[in-house]
């Protein structure tokens, strides 16, 4: 066998093995749904003064093992407390949704911005999620978090820490905040030349929060 | 060189400084730093989605609404309707790729059509209305919205309950950034204690139509009669006082006044020479009056307070203020126009000082270039476009979910409604006319009953 043929024998196996896993993972993980009262917020700054943008809409499903939903201390929780596996979540916001500090022309200039017409949403898929520190009594917690940011079709890794918060015994919430430049997913910062004023200019680093509420009833269709 | 391509600003580079400052006005704010370095301007032009309009009612002030939707690029007009052919034909003319319809049910019937505008006689409107409310279309109804305060009441009460479309009475004065700036002002306390307001509409005109049949005369002339009008209070009255409404912040106590028919003897029995007299609450009121018989002073307003008044006309505004008023500063440089024996301080939505004072050198009138119904339109437009992506967003996120959940989600959208009446004001002014012209009539005052304002 040449080399190159034992590189992709081996590359397969291990993709049959990921398929395999995540095969198992599919039958007994519980799927949680977004839930309403989830919000997204950007902050920016431009020369005449900061600006946000905000969106009561978030899409997705977090998937993880049923213990998630009882045991506090997550310590059966293996996909929240090692990196060998993780939980399955993937988020999407709605560009449209995005309604900002400065009215319906700026939401409109933030859409072309963003080049809403071939990419409608921002995306975050997770790809790492583990425990920072253990869980308090309410099992409320801290994960250290990786995962694919793409936003106007552009990804990029995005490295941050997100917090779980048990709401009841139904839903929970995660938040988190994380700074990120315009340009670097191929985003000009705006800055319309208005005549008879000085040139208005937007700063290209934009501040991200969120809180996502997640549930364990009837996802979304 | 001609005379206005000197350094003088000419009115193409006004129109522009408008637009400019008008930018300025939906950012919030004005420049106080420069940046640093500045980078090379950006082409971003944003687009508004369209929403596509039928339009009901193709009479004289339903043309006008084709003509402005045609100047405005995210309004495709898709259908049009109108139960007497010649009209139809005419508004198709504004609207070469619409369908016609004679039955506003078909209409309705066009998926295809996502917004319709009922520009029919006023007491045809409940039927129209309710039925595209319930074929799930956003609404704009022409004010008034009814003759009778039931079927006011009938329509923004549906308009309400439909949580997923949007409603917008035609009280266009509230979407007119000119007057919406002027309130923000007024409500700075620029008046002092506000004392009283008057407005008036005198044109010399018959406001009669003329038409091939007897049967198309009476259905033309449909407000020239009591039992299909609420006259000159109601159908060109209703604006000031819904102006009223909205700058007194708060609604009328009581309403009085006196009418005849004075000059167009000619059969109507609706009045045309009406006074009315309407008392708000802390010691304010207001007087419309209108004439057909006499046209000095057109369409003006005046509201007054004890530091100043401020008049309104052809769409600009200017402030007159008391010789104790505090200073404001800024009024100083700013360009004044004289009056008989009083100076006028000129009042406009974003202007700048060198605009103004560069106006002044040219001496030249300088209006809004978008009317007031042009504003008003755009703003249902965009509100129902984003009205109806909420709803299908919240729906794709979190399934159709609770009532109360969406309730919650598009009273927070609504927060960024641009700016439009809703069905109360729009309710709220109906009932104030149909009331204030009821008093004519009797020749009785009125005491308002604080539940007729209310929908439900």
């Amino acid at each position: 066998m040449t080399m190159k043929a034992h590189v992709i024998s081996r590359t397969t196996t291990a993709i049959l093995a990921m398929a395999l896993t995540t095969a198992t993972q599919a039958a007994d993980w519980i799927k949680l749904a977004s839930k309403p009262g989830s919000k997204v917020r950007m902050e920016g700054t431009s020369s005449i003064h900061d600006w946000y943008a905000e969106s009561a809409i978030i899409r997705g499903t977090f998937e993880v093992e049923p213990e998630f939903l009882t045991d506090k201390t997550l310590q059966s929780v293996k996909s929240l407390t090692t990196r060998e596996t993780n939980p399955k979540a993937e988020i999407a916001i709605p560009v449209r949704s995005l309604k900002s500090s400065s009215g319906q022309k700026m939401d409109e200039i933030m859409q072309e911005a963003m080049n809403m017409k071939e990419h409608r949403d921002i995306v975050f898929k997770v790809k790492e999620m583990a425990l920072q520190g253990e869980p308090d009594a309410a099992g409320n917690a801290r994960f250290e978090t990786v995962g694919d940011l793409t936003v106007a079709g552009k990804t990029q890794p995005c490295k941050l820490v997100v917090a779980l918060q048990r709401l009841d015994g139904e839903r929970f919430k995660f938040s988190g905040e994380t700074k990120l430049k315009m340009t670097d997913f191929g985003i000009t910062p705006p800055s319309p030349n208005i005549p008879g004023m000085s040139r208005i200019t937007t700063g290209d680093e934009v501040t991200v929060k969120f809180e996502w509420l997640v549930g364990t009833a009837a996802p979304a269709k | 060189m001609k005379p206005h391509e000197t350094t003088e600003l000419n009115r193409r580079e006004f129109l522009r400084g408008t637009s400019a400052t008008a930018m300025m006005s939906l950012l919030g704010g004005v420049p106080i730093l420069a940046a640093e370095s500045t980078p090379p301007a950006t082409s971003y032009k944003g687009e508004t989605p369209p929403v596509k309009v039928g339009v009901i009612g193709c009479g004289t002030w339903g043309r006008e609404i084709l003509k402005t939707l045609s100047t405005i690029s995210f309004g495709p007009v898709v259908a049009v309707c109108d139960n007497y052919p010649a009209f139809l034909k005419r508004g198709a003319a504004l609207a070469p790729n619409a369908e016609r319809y004679g039955d506003y049910t078909k209409l309705l019937d066009n998926r295809d059509v996502e917004a319709v505008v009922v520009a029919t006689p006023t007491h045809l409107h409940k039927d129209i209305v309710l039925a595209a409310l319930a074929a799930g279309k956003h609404v704009y109804c022409e004010a008034p919205l009814a003759t009778t305060v039931e079927d006011a009441r009938a329509i923004a009460a549906a308009a309400r309950k439909q949580l997923k479309v949007n409603f917008q009475p035609g009280l266009q004065v509230r979407s007119d950034l000119q007057i919406v700036k002027l309130l923000e002002f007024v409500r700075t306390g620029v008046l002092g204690t506000p004392l009283k307001g008057r407005s008036q509409f005198h044109r010399k005109m018959s406001w009669r139509v003329a038409a091939a049949t007897p049967e198309r005369e009476q259905a033309m002339n449909w407000r020239l009669h009591r039992a299909t009008s609420i006259g000159l209070v109601g159908e060109l009255g209703v604006h000031h006082l819904d102006l009223a409404n909205w700058f007194l912040n708060g609604l009328p106590t009581a309403v009085m006044g006196v009418g005849a028919i004075s000059f167009y003897k000619d059969g109507r029995d609706v009045f045309d020479n009406v006074q009315t007299l309407l008392r708000y609450p802390n010691g304010t009121h207001y007087s419309f009056e209108a004439t057909l018989g006499n046209s000095f002073d057109a369409e003006m307003g005046v509201f007054f307070g004890t530091d100043c008044a401020i008049m309104m006309r052809e769409r600009r505004a200017w402030m007159f203020k008391e010789v104790d008023a505090p200073l404001l500063g800024w009024e100083v440089y700013a360009v004044k126009e004289s009056f008989y024996k009083e100076s006028g301080i000129v009042l406009r939505a974003g202007a700048t000082k060198q605009d103004a004072q560069k106006e002044a050198r040219k001496g030249e009138d300088v209006v809004d270039p978008k009317s007031a119904l042009q504003y008003a339109l755009e703003n249902f437009l965009i509100n129902s476009g984003n009205l109806a992506a909420g709803v299908k967003d919240f729906a794709e996120s979190y399934g159709e979910g609770s009532d109360e959940d969406l309730r919650a989600y598009l009273q927070d959208l609504a927060k960024k409604r641009a700016n439009a009446a809703d069905a109360l004001d729009g309710y709220r002014a109906t009932v104030t006319a149909i009331k204030a012209n009821e008093a004519l009539i009797k020749g009785e005052p009125i005491t308002f009953a604080r539940e007729w304002f209310e929908v439900s």
